[in-house]
Formats: structure tokens, sequence, C-alpha cells
């Protein structure tokens, strides 16, 4: 396994208490494999893989548990200088919003050359070329003219490619991409995530993909762990979590998109919201909001079940989960 | 959603025709010359009826939000007409112009921001009825907003609280019951729904729903997620650069749709079923949307048309139904601005699982 990420734990300090934004994720990918990482805004999605990255702003967050292995070695237990060559160089992230994440006082060419300078010890010169050849490979076009530009004189599309080409730059093992499309126009989706499979195919990266998108989702991962509240609530193959999800929580994700291909009479609408993270509910944390919940839900946290009715390598953290999975 | 009796006979509530909004692009500090303009919205034509859901779809840039704004009066048009119940209202100004917007009302994209942080629910909602007083008189007004946070299925009690209080959600449906304060006829919806997570959405789609059939409203709702717009809507337009390229029923357009914009865009649809991605063809436009401020001569499209010829540079199709489509009758035949018009079949996965149909919490 290129990376394994185990029973992590993170949370944060506020004034108002101690928020719990991951609370027991287990996750792994392998080289040339993709990984969703599915849920709404506050289940961990992103504080995981920030975790993973080592960019978590400590303080306010603290990692309170748990181990993340890369390659073998717990990236937890390495000093900070060593994490610095990890990052970057072995594993690279891409982010939702491109414009935030570009120096708007530098050119592309130099944010770009400078991975090389700093990693690999590289002129200017040579660098400055090196970036020309990965505009290239990203497909933006008269990549020579266009590497002295400044981000704000690229559309929103081409942006992204400049991530995903800073990210590639030194080939890492692995990419985390942060809702790379969400910012973007369907045209301009459809044109990068294409970009980015290939790339990944031809390089043999593992990707994981952060998102929210049930759509994204189905037309490029391999496995799916979907989040809620801070745990993985179910993990399985993508062709068998759209077939039959084992959760309700994705159940109810499903069956609440509207869909191009069919028209409904009423959208299924999950009651209620999602979970305070300082006042996580007992039990499940999502039984208030579900329609199987039990007594036994509001007092005994589900484990991440094997789901052994499936061929398939997957988990549940229902304790129904055989009435979901078959209901 | 379609509204049960079929919306086609029904008397037209809104009909726009050559709407223009350029905005001048000027040069120089004391002196300003005007150098060029950009055309949002370029020559945009639509007739929407009562009871019925026009949906208007669009990539980012494309005029739809500035369409919004106009039939609000939030911006006046350069040119063009926008009749409501036969009155132009770009031609209105002082008490007739009060009148005609508390019959029009909008909805914003971003709940977060379109609600003041200082002031209490109750006072954002009761607050159109200090500018309509006729509405609802002095003493009533808590009652009445009460009634609106019960409507959009808010407790009552929380009308002294703020926006901070509420989840994105709840105020969006804080939004909804502004903008339903004055009972209008017409519901103007920005993107409504794009800023909520996706099991928060259902709920608010749910509500609009609801409250059209309640109150007999209609809506103009706009949103660059084709998903979410054909759900709600009995007829969509597609905008792009400034101008409406294809109009027609839900069905004409997302399954028979005859402009190559709109194919493109329909394939580009990221289908939630996995079994799909073998079988479907994605049509990958080529480059990027051109800028409002230097538009291609005849067709606008024609830059990033896979059909493109000469002809698309000459002559801008007009948004008619194609005079070779037009004999065959069938889905095919609505209006689409395209010389070379014809079905593509856009392809989709197999029918999928049945939606189950839940009350609404």
């Amino acid at each position: 396994m290129l990376l394994e990420v185990r029973d992590l734990h993170v949370e944060f300090r506020t004034r108002d208490g101690v928020a719990k934004a991951v609370n027991g994720v287990d996750y792994g990918v392998d080289a040339g494999e993709t990984l969703a990482v599915l849920g709404e805004s506050g289940s961990g999605k992103s504080v995981t893989a920030q975790a993973v990255m080592g960019i978590l702003d400590m303080p306010p967050g603290r990692i309170t548990g748990g181990e993340i292995l890369f390659q073998g070695r717990d990236l937890l237990r390495l000093k900070e200088e060593e994490r610095r060559k990890v990052r970057g160089a072995e594993m690279a992230m891409i982010f939702q919003d491109a414009l935030s994440s570009l120096n708007p006082v530098l050119t592309v060419g130099d944010q770009l050359g400078e991975m090389f300078v700093v990693h690999r010890g590289m002129s200017r010169k040579d660098a400055r070329a090196k970036a020309v050849e990965l505009m290239d490979r990203v497909r933006i076009p008269a990549a020579k003219e266009r590497v002295r530009q400044y981000p704000h004189q690229f559309s929103g599309g081409m942006r992204q490619r400049i991530m995903i080409a800073m990210a590639l730059a030194l080939e890492p093992a692995l990419i985390i991409a942060d809702e790379p499309t969400t910012a973007l126009d369907v045209t301009v989706q459809a044109q990068v995530m294409e970009l980015l499979a290939e790339l990944r195919r031809e390089y043999r990266m593992g990707l994981i993909l952060i998102t929210h998108d049930l759509g994204v989702v189905a037309d490029v991962a391999d496995k799916i762990a979907v989040m809620y509240a801070g745990r993985i609530v179910e993990s399985a193959p993508v062709h068998d979590i759209y077939k039959a999800p084992a959760h309700p929580y994705t159940r109810g994700l499903l069956d609440s998109i509207p869909r191009l291909d069919q028209k409904g009479r009423q959208l299924y609408a999950i009651k209620g919201l999602p979970p305070n993270l300082m006042d996580i509910p007992p039990g499940c944390a999502f039984h208030p909001r579900c329609p199987l919940a039990q007594d036994v839900c509001r007092t005994d946290v589900p484990p991440l079940y094997e789901v052994t009715d499936s061929d398939a390598d997957r988990g549940s953290a229902c304790h129904f989960w055989r009435e979901c999975l078959h209901g | 959603m379609a509204s049960a009796p079929a919306t086609a006979s029904a008397e037209p509530i809104l009909e726009v025709s050559g709407l223009y909004k350029h905005y001048p692009l000027t040069q120089g500090i004391l002196f300003k010359k005007q150098v060029g303009s950009v055309k949002a919205v370029d020559g945009v034509d639509f007739t929407l009826r009562r009871g019925e859901t026009l949906g208007i779809v669009g990539e980012s840039g494309c005029g739809k939000s500035t369409v919004a704004k106009m039939l609000v009066n939030l911006e006046r048009p350069t040119a063009g007409s926008i009749k409501y119940k036969g009155e132009d209202i770009t031609k209105l100004s002082g008490r007739a112009l009060k009148a005609v917007r508390r019959n029009i009302q909008m909805v914003f994209q971003d709940p977060y921001t379109s609600l003041n942080p200082r002031m209490t629910v109750g006072d954002i909602i009761g607050e159109p009825y200090d500018i309509h007083p006729e509405v609802a008189p002095k003493g009533d007004r808590r009652r009445r907003v009460r009634e609106l946070l019960d409507v959009v299925g808010l407790n009552p009690e929380y009308i002294n609280r703020y926006p901070h209080q509420f989840s994105g959600g709840q105020r969006q449906r804080i939004g909804i019951a502004r903008g339903l304060a004055l009972r209008p006829e017409v519901i103007v919806a920005d993107e409504p729904v794009s800023a909520l997570d996706v099991s928060v959405q259902a709920q608010v789609i749910n509500l609009m729903d609801r409250l059209q059939n309640e109150f007999d409203l209609s809506y103009v709702f706009i949103a660059h997620d084709l998903s979410i717009v054909r759900h709600i809507s009995d007829r969509v337009g597609v905008m792009y650069l400034g101008r409406i390229v294809e109009i027609g029923k839900d069905a004409e357009i997302y399954d028979h749709p005859t402009h190559p914009y709109t194919q493109a865009l329909l394939s580009a649809v990221p289908v939630p079923d996995p079994e799909a991605r073998e079988h479907r063809e994605r049509i990958i436009l080529a480059g990027d949307v051109p800028s409002p401020t230097n538009i291609p001569s005849g067709c606008r499209f024609r830059t990033r048309c896979w059909k493109a010829q000469e002809r698309c540079a000459q002559e801008v199709p007009a948004l008619v139904v194609p005079p070779h489509l037009r004999g065959r009758g069938g889905p095919e035949a609505h209006d689409s601005a395209c010389h070379f018009a014809e079905a593509g079949s856009v392809m989709r996965s197999a029918p999928g699982q049945v939606v189950p149909t839940e009350a609404e919490s």
C-alpha cells in the first residue's frame, strides 16, 4: 500500500470548545489507484488530507492519535525537515481555488520553476525550460509565451492546469486533489478531470480525490470512502456503492441528487442538518437523521463492519447494514 | 417541476424581448472615452407563463445573472423590453415601478452574504413591509413574519435570532421567506442552491416546489447545475455568451438537444452511475469561452464548434425552429440558434434506480 491512514484523530481547540474534526479515520491508496473521499462540508475530508500532507494549522489543530504510513514510514514521526522533503517531491496537493493558491506577483514560470530550484538545485534557466515542458504536458497552448504571464492572465481552467503542472513537477507518487473542479464550469471540469486521469495512468500515481460531487466520483474513482462527522461510514469499490449502498447516509445522498437522465417527482431529502462537531451525537453520529435508527444506534458507536454479503472488499459503519444493503 | 396542468396555454406573465446589457469600457482618467463594451447580455428573448418554471442554464460569464438582475430592475437594460402583464417595466419609474417590483422578487445565491448579519430574522423578513406598507399594516407584521417562517419550515420562535445562528440551508429558507413576504407572482432565483450541501439542496428544492403550488408562483430559475434545472423546470433556455442558443420544454432540451453547445454541455455533466463510464461519449470542447468584449462574428459559438463552416462566420443564426427540422415535428422541432442544428444523441446511463418519494422533513 502506497499510503495508509490508520485510526487518525484530529481536533481543533476553539474559544467555544473542542471541535472533533476527525475521529478515527482509516483509508489506503495503492499506486495507480484513485480513492474518492466523499463528504459534505464539515465531514473531515479536507482535514484528513491536510494531516496527510502535513499542512494542518497547528494550533488550533492537533493530531491526537493515529498513524499515517507513506511507503512504510510513519509521517507523523518525521521531523519537519524530513517532512518537507516528502511534501512536493513525493506527495503533492491540488487545491480547489487556483487563483488564491498561486502567487499573484510572480509569473507562472517562476512559480513552476521554483519547484526545481528548491528541490533539485537547478539553475533558473534550466528551471524555466522545465516549466515550459510542464505547461506543454498539461496542454496549455503557447506555453513558451505564456510562461512569462501572471496568474490573472489565465482563465480558471488554465489556472487549474497550472496547479496540476505544479503538483506533477517532481513526479510524486501520490497526489491529493481537494475539490479540484468545484470552482469550474462543467465543460472545463470535464477537460480537467480527463487530464488528471490521463496523467495518473501515465505516471502510475496514487490519487486521492476529495469531493462532494457524486457525479465526478462515479466517473473517475476506483474506490470510495464516505465520511460523516469525522468518520468513514462506508467504504467500497465504486461500482458496488452505487448499485447498493450499505449505509443509510450514502443511500440518502444518492437519492437526494436530481439526475439528468431522470425526472423524479420529488427528491428524497435527508432530514435535519449535519452535526455540530463540538457536540457530536452519542452512538452513531447519523442516528438523528437516519430512517433506520433503533435504540442501539443512540447508545453504541457502530464499528466499520465488514460487509460479508458482498464479494467485494467493503465496510459499513451501520448496525443495520444488512437491512440497508437489501432494503 | 411540471405542475399538473399544461402551462403552454397559460397567459404570459413576463415577456422579454431584444434584451441587451452592455457595460462600457473606458480609458483615460480625466477625459474618459469609451473604447469598447462588455456585452454581458446581447439579445435575449423569452416568455414566462403563469405557474411555470423557466430554467436558465449556462456557464459562468454567460450573462444569466445579469438577466436576473434586469428582471427585478436592479440593472437597467441598454435596450429591449421586459413586459410584466403587458406593461414594459423598463420604462417605468417612481410609484408605478414600485408597484411592479412588489410582484417580482428575487432569491439570491449566497445565503451567507445576502442577509444582514446585524438584523434579526424577523427584521429581515419584515423589511419588505417597510417599503410596501400597504401589504401589511404595522401591527400585523410580526404575525405575518411568524407565518412566513412556518411556511418555509422554520420554527416561528426563531424570529428574534440572527442569521449566524442558522445553517446554510436554513438561511436560504430565510431568503425565500423574505422573497415571499410581499406575495409576489414571480420569483427570480439566481443559483439558489449552489452554495448548499447535497443533502440540504434537496430540502430547499422540495420547498420551492411546494411553495410554487401553494402560492401559484412563476419561477425563473437560474443555475449552472443542469441536473437541478431539469428537475425543477418546465422549460429550459441554454445561454452562451449573452444569448439564448436553445430553448424548449425540458425533455426537448435534455433528451433531444439540437444545438452543438447544448450537446457538449450535457455530455460533460458527470452522471452518478459508474456503469455509464464505459459507454458514454463525451464531447470535450476545445479552448475557453471568448471574451464578451470581443464576440465572434456570425454564430458566437463557432470558435469552439466542431461543425462550424464558412456560413457560421457570416450569418448570425436566429433563435427559431430550424427550417429543416420544422416539417418533421416531434421533440427536435424547437427553437435552436444553429445553422446546422440536428438531433444528436447524448449518451446516458441505462435507466437507474427509481427515486423514492418521501414527505419532506
